[in-house]
């Protein structure tokens, strides 16, 4: 990786002056990307001294910093304690332990890796990114956004709500991306699903939602057909990991599982 | 640029490109232990505790650990022959090369878990590709040292 200057930064204004001042300064997260698609970067913008790597809580939400490594996160007690570990679980099918180490949670947002498992882990909630300067949007927002956002992810915002979550990623081996991935939810009596990988990003399949939130008592037949609707709503493509009906078929299943999980 | 860590309790200073990673500074100062297999942030064989906690050194920029304390397999010798010394009872080695960076992730578990279960020590040393032997007897080997003390 060709970086010409590696810049400490003094304070968030600091680091987003140097963010503008070139298109090639970059922001420091884990930095495992950027090495794996060998970016050539102006300034890499090291954050480490802000103190943007602490999880804390209160009444309404946990925040998480957005350079809060994946395993930092994943042995929380506090993210632990959310929708029966539900988003840990997620981030801790990431690669190996001296891999999460390095990882933060806000690279992987940042991102917006169409194979990532913490994105999937946490799009089934009500989920918020703060920016500097002055800037909050959601988890889907963010995802959907067109274009690069030029500010800085301070931290994540989740809110605590009652409810219970599934997360499952399909993988041929330990270390692999996923073949798909998926986060179901059901807070306050509503189920959201997720469908990441296909390979497009992550997405909730807002039909298969509609469909299952507007049964009264569902039963294991309507959550089946919440499955094939998600399946048959969402796109799925071929790649070197799997076919596209195969992936559809893996939605049917997990979709359909999930849902049954979260009402345990 | 100047980079000062603690190696193994042992202040340093070098002088770092800006991009350069931890494996190739510390194989440029002659500490070969540190072996880089796919350089890739996959096989793990490059694995250093940095902070006491298992990190794969071809991906870390040597820049961002200004100040931290690096541990190689040079700074845990006694335990690390302890280990070493399982594996060979238990099969669970052939050619090594991935050894020093299962060794340190090894001692990390030992730190992290006071009684790690089977699945735990699995999910622990996955992140360490072997390709001689079989994960079980490096299992076993494991299970042995943590019974030790």
């Amino acid at each position: 990786m060709k970086v010409n200057e590696y810049y400490r930064a003094s304070s968030l204004e600091d680091a987003y002056r140097k963010l503008q001042e070139d298109p090639k300064n970059v922001i420091l997260a884990g930095g495992l990307w950027i090495k794996k698609i060998g970016q050539s970067v102006n300034a890499l913008i090291d954050l480490s001294t802000l103190g943007l790597n602490k999880i804390s809580e209160n009444e309404k939400e946990v925040v998480v910093g957005s350079l809060v490594t994946q395993r930092e996160f994943e042995n929380s007690k506090v993210i632990n304690s959310l929708y029966g570990g539900a988003i840990a679980f997620a981030t801790r099918e990431v690669m190996g332990v001296n891999f999460r180490n390095i990882a933060t949670i806000g690279g992987s947002i940042m991102g917006r890796y169409p194979f990532s498992d913490v994105i999937s882990g946490l799009l089934p909630y009500d989920v918020e990114l703060e920016f500097y300067p002055n800037q909050v949007m959601s988890l889907e927002d963010y995802l959907g956004y067109k274009g690069k956002l030029n500010s800085i992810l301070v931290a994540i915002h989740i809110k605590k709500e009652k409810g219970n979550g599934f997360f499952k990623k399909v993988k041929t081996t330990a270390l692999d991306f996923p073949i798909i991935n998926f986060g179901v939810s059901k807070v306050n009596g509503k189920y959201t699903v997720v469908v990441g990988n296909r390979p497009a990003g992550s997405i909730r399949a807002t039909k298969a939602m509609e469909y299952i939130n507007n049964v009264a008592n569902p039963s294991e037949l309507d959550y089946k057909k919440a499955a094939e609707i998600a399946a048959s709503e969402l796109a799925f493509m071929d790649n070197k990991d799997a076919s596209a009906e195969y992936r559809k078929e893996l939605t049917k299943v997990y979709v359909k599982r999930g849902l049954m999980e979260v009402n345990k | 640029m100047l980079v000062s860590f603690y190696l193994n309790d042992v202040k340093v200073t070098y002088e770092v490109k800006p991009g350069e990673y931890l494996a190739n500074t510390l194989r440029s100062h002659g500490v070969k232990s540190v072996r880089i297999g796919c350089n890739e942030s996959t096989c793990g064989s490059c694995t250093l505790l940095v902070e006491g906690k298992p990190v794969m050194s071809c991906s870390i920029l040597t820049a961002s650990i200004e100040g931290k304390h690096i541990t190689t397999v040079e700074g845990i010798q006694e335990e690390a022959a302890k280990i070493s010394r399982h594996f060979s009872n238990e099969g669970a080695d052939q050619c090594g090369f991935c050894n020093v960076g299962l060794a340190l992730v090894i001692y990390a578990l030992k730190k992290e878990y006071k009684n790690p279960t089977d699945e735990e020590i699995k999910n622990y040393i996955v992140g360490n590709l072997c390709r001689c032997s079989g994960l079980q007897s490096q299992v076993n080997a494991i299970k042995a040292y943590l019974k030790e003390e």
